[in-house]
């Protein structure tokens, strides 16, 4: 096979992982799809795994498959960002065609490095915050939270508009059960912030022009984690210099600007990705992929003693100030975890890649802006005004790779306790205004009613005297799902409100 | 050039694009001239009252009140079966009304619904209509040559995959051959209530007013605010905002009815839920009535099985509201009940 042919191979692998990522993406609902795991992608993904377990101090099988990668950058440095990461293929994809060339002044490599060391030693000391950044669960976390209630939005409104033209209906409406019931789209899923993580991501792509791969060049932490494990991969670039004729072709055609015509267009195979863009573009055939046993030498942008002790330094620091946050000493009375999270210790075993939210089909689950503390940004928090905990669903604790949400049986989920419900009475119809209204009762799922109803004969604000039945909600039954607030008909804040427990 | 090209075409589809639009609000303008609403609105159809497509009602003369049509000489006006197979207990208050040739023709596109309102229980909880009445409609729909039976319900706890599934809906339909539809957002627009007086206009399924027959298939259960959830009751399935209902319910729901007018109510009173509901959820709460309700007033059916609860019509606000609306007699004695071992 020449380059090219071997180029053209990575771009249909890359296409294929990408394809298979937004499938088991739309896979992950209700009713889990069994033939392939919904996560594989987390599985792969050696950062979440070994910081999930430093962190939770326990060895997660589910994460496991993270070793296969490793292995892979043993055998073949970073090819995992060059052929299968979906995150590396979205940049490839959108990447301009005029970009800059070479590194700007100063080690940029390194900052990666230096987030990878942070989240390892902030792993260590039971933190997983910054997990926010794996490329894995950015992609992951834009996908369901931004992009997919989007599409879902623009296709609603599109629909609801063409139906009115008469011939359109027949075809709409097949259009309309082949992409929900094919679970491209479901649910009417509406999440906050859906506009900060899409402006995060866009921010990530933008980036392709400052410097092509941007993020896998200078922040990615999990490019950084293969990249220092490929210092002795044994399948490397290598300019054979008799046939190099410095046309600098392959230097200019590197996406990641590791091909060095200052070290005879040598790469770094901690940087390299195996893309073979350079390989491809070779007027002479002067670049091959070949095998090699001596480890790679240091670069400059790579970890120091210094860089190490100063990530350390920022670990304890940023660790020691969110446990010192108020969030760490009282809950926020909003704080409502999925079901069984909060007793499982939620925050050192949550990898933050949102495949509990993807999979909640009332997007009651969101990801948490405050509510947790800073520490526990975009973790999983159930918003009742904006979805209730389904009474026939546990389907978040089937969807969560590392177990921080329990895989609870749905008997066992119906009696996990999430919350509290109150009344305000100063808003509640029938109290307010001694009109009846009974709705959060007609709700309440479980089997004996955590809301009663008591009859009762009130003066109405206008002097008038009426029955009006009043709701109650009864402590001990309540599991504070949620639904009662979600469906309270007020306006703006529900006159029944789920509290932490 | 190639720059150019591509520059061209997104203008030119924007341009398609805002033509589609500005042609679709246009058209779902003309479709309704009278009510001045953002919504596309359904003009008021033939078929929103069923009832004069039937030649039953042809032959008792289409009142213009909207009353029910009177069934032919030697057929009941509402039938009351029991016994243990709910398929018979179907079959024979059918036949004893009519037959259901007399409300399906060959060809006719049908609508069933049946109450699906939670993903939570099985049908032996009785939060949902027992799935062997919906399936033995089914077949009989087809049977009398129908074109198409689509069976849908909006639950209110959970996913209409999960609830349909789980009530056992889905499959006894899909045996008997008809359709599970999942109501689309798409499909609502805003109908105007000619006979409304709190409610002058709703967001409703269409084709719950466009469908030739509309069967509804309540379950009788208890209701913390209506008392029970009878046929009436049912019909909240088909609009989109439940929750407003709630205010003056009664008077609101008959209003509703008066809009939907369901060719065909069938009870299923094969077990009936006495506390707790609608939703359900303990077996205690459930009764075993092996009963099962049929006409084609709406209100009668309701009326009916409110016996069943030791109720009497009254008891249950939207029944006489319905009744003063001239959509039916809650006044059993005037007409012929027949009642029917199975
Ligand atoms: S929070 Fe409740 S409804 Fe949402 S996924 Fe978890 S179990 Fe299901
Ligand atoms: S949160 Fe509301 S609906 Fe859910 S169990 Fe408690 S009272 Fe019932």
């Amino acid at each position: 096979m020449t380059a090219k042919t071997w180029r053209r191979a990575r771009q249909a692998v890359q296409i294929l992982a990408a394809v298979l990522f937004v499938y088991l993406l739309l896979g992950t609902r209700q009713g889990l799809p069994t033939f392939l795991p919904h996560d594989l992608f987390f599985r792969l993904d050696p950062l979440v795994g070994v910081a999930a377990m430093l962190a939770g101090r326990r060895w997660i099988a589910a994460l496991a498959l993270g070793l296969a990668t490793l292995a892979l950058a043993v055998l073949a440095g970073r090819a995992w960002c060059g052929w299968l990461c979906p995150l590396g293929a979205a940049l490839d994809w959108t990447r301009p065609r005029l970009s800059r060339e070479g590194d700007p002044r100063g080690n940029w490599r390194s900052a990666k490095h230096g987030l990878l060391l942070v989240i390892l030693f902030a792993a260590l000391l039971g933190n997983l915050t910054l997990l926010v950044l794996d490329p894995l669960t950015i992609l992951f976390r834009t996908m369901a939270a931004a992009v997919l209630p989007a599409v879902n939005a623009l296709l609603t409104a599109a629909e609801s508009a063409l139906y009115a033209i008469g011939p359109l209906q027949r075809p709409l409406e097949w259009v309309d059960r082949v992409l929900r019931g094919a679970g491209l789209v479901g649910g009417e899923p509406a999440f906050q912030q859906g506009v900060v993580l899409a402006l995060v991501f866009a921010g990530v792509l933008a980036l392709n022009a400052v410097r092509p791969r941007f993020w896998c060049r200078y922040l990615c932490p999990l490019g950084a984690l293969l990249g220092l494990v490929s210092k002795v991969s044994f399948l490397r670039h290598h300019a054979d210099a008799d046939a190099c004729v410095a046309c600098g072709k392959c230097a200019r055609a590197c996406p990641t600007g590791t091909v060095d015509p200052a070290r005879g267009y040598a790469a770094d195979p901690s940087e390299c990705t195996l893309c073979l863009d350079c390989a491809a573009v070779c007027p002479t055939n002067a670049v091959a992929f070949r095998w090699h046993l001596v480890p790679a030498g240091w670069r400059e942008y790579d970890p120091s003693r210094r860089q190490a002790l100063l990530s350390l330094g920022v670990a304890v620091a940023g660790v020691g100030l969110l446990r010192a946050a108020p969030a760490a000493r009282r809950d926020h009375p909003r704080l409502i975890r999925p079901p069984g999270a909060r007793e499982n210790g939620l925050l050192d075993k949550c990898i933050r890649c949102g495949e509990c939210m993807k999979v909640c089909p009332t997007s009651g689950l969101q990801p948490s802006l405050d509510v947790a503390g800073l520490e526990g940004l975009w973790t999983p928090v159930l918003v009742p005004r904006l979805g209730y905990c389904d009474y026939s669903c546990h389907s978040c604790g089937q969807a969560c790779p590392t177990g921080a949400i329990p895989p609870l049986s749905l008997d066992d989920k119906r009696r996990a306790v999430i919350g509290v419900a109150y009344i305000d009475e100063n808003r509640c119809i029938p109290w307010a205004d001694g009109a009846d209204c009974i709705v959060c009762e007609e709700m309440c799922p479980v089997p004996d009613k955590a809301i009663q109803l008591d009859v009762q004969t009130v003066a109405r604000p206008d002097g008038t005297v009426a029955e009006v039945r009043r709701p109650r909600v009864i402590r001990e039954r309540c599991i504070g799902c949620g639904i009662c607030e979600y469906k309270c008909p007020l306006n703006g804040e529900a006159a029944i409100r789920v509290y932490a427990p | 050039m190639n720059e150019i090209d591509r520059r061209e075409f997104i203008r030119r589809m924007i341009l398609l694009a805002l033509g589609a639009t500005a042609a679709s609000s246009g058209l779902a303008r003309c479709g309704s001239p009278s009510v001045p609403t953002a919504a596309p609105t359904i003009p008021p159809l033939a078929t929103a009252t069923p009832m004069s497509t039937l030649p039953a009602a042809t032959a008792a003369g289409p009142t213009p009140t909207g009353q029910p049509p009177a069934p032919a000489t030697g057929d009941a006006y509402l039938a009351v079966a029991r016994g243990d197979s709910p398929t018979a207990l179907v079959q024979a208050a059918i036949r004893a009304i009519g037959g259901i040739e007399r409300f399906v023709k060959p060809g006719a596109d049908v609508i069933i619904k049946p109450n699906i309102c939670v993903a939570y229980h099985g049908p032996e909880y009785a939060a949902t209509t027992n799935p062997e009445v919906v399936g033995a409609l089914v077949a009989l729909c087809l049977g009398a040559g129908a074109r198409r039976v689509r069976v849908m319900d909006n639950p209110f706890g959970g996913s209409p995959e999960a609830a349909y599934a789980r009530s056992g809906v889905a499959d006894a339909v899909k045996a008997a051959g008809g359709q599970m539809e999942i109501m689309s957002e798409m499909k609502y627009a805003t109908a105007p209530i000619p006979q409304g007086k709190d409610l002058k206009q709703i967001r409703i399924y269409r084709d719950a007013l466009d469908a030739d027959v509309f069967i509804n298939v309540p379950i009788a259960k208890d209701h913390g605010l209506a008392r029970l959830t009878l046929g009436m009751k049912n019909l909240l399935g088909v609009i989109w905002d439940r929750p407003a209902m709630h205010r003056n319910m009664g008077q609101r729901i008959a209003e509703l009815t008066s809009l939907v007018r369901p060719t065909l109510t069938v009870v299923d009173a094969v077990r009936i839920l006495m506390a707790n509901g609608p939703t359900g959820g303990n077996l205690a709460d459930v009764k075993q009535t092996n009963t099962i309700i049929a006409s084609a007033d709406i209100v009668a059916a309701d009326a009916y099985a409110t016996s069943l609860f030791g109720l009497t019509p009254t008891d249950v606000s939207y029944i006489p509201a319905a009744a003063k609306m001239g959509l039916g007699t809650m006044d059993l004695a005037g007409v012929r009940v027949e009642e029917i071992g199975v």
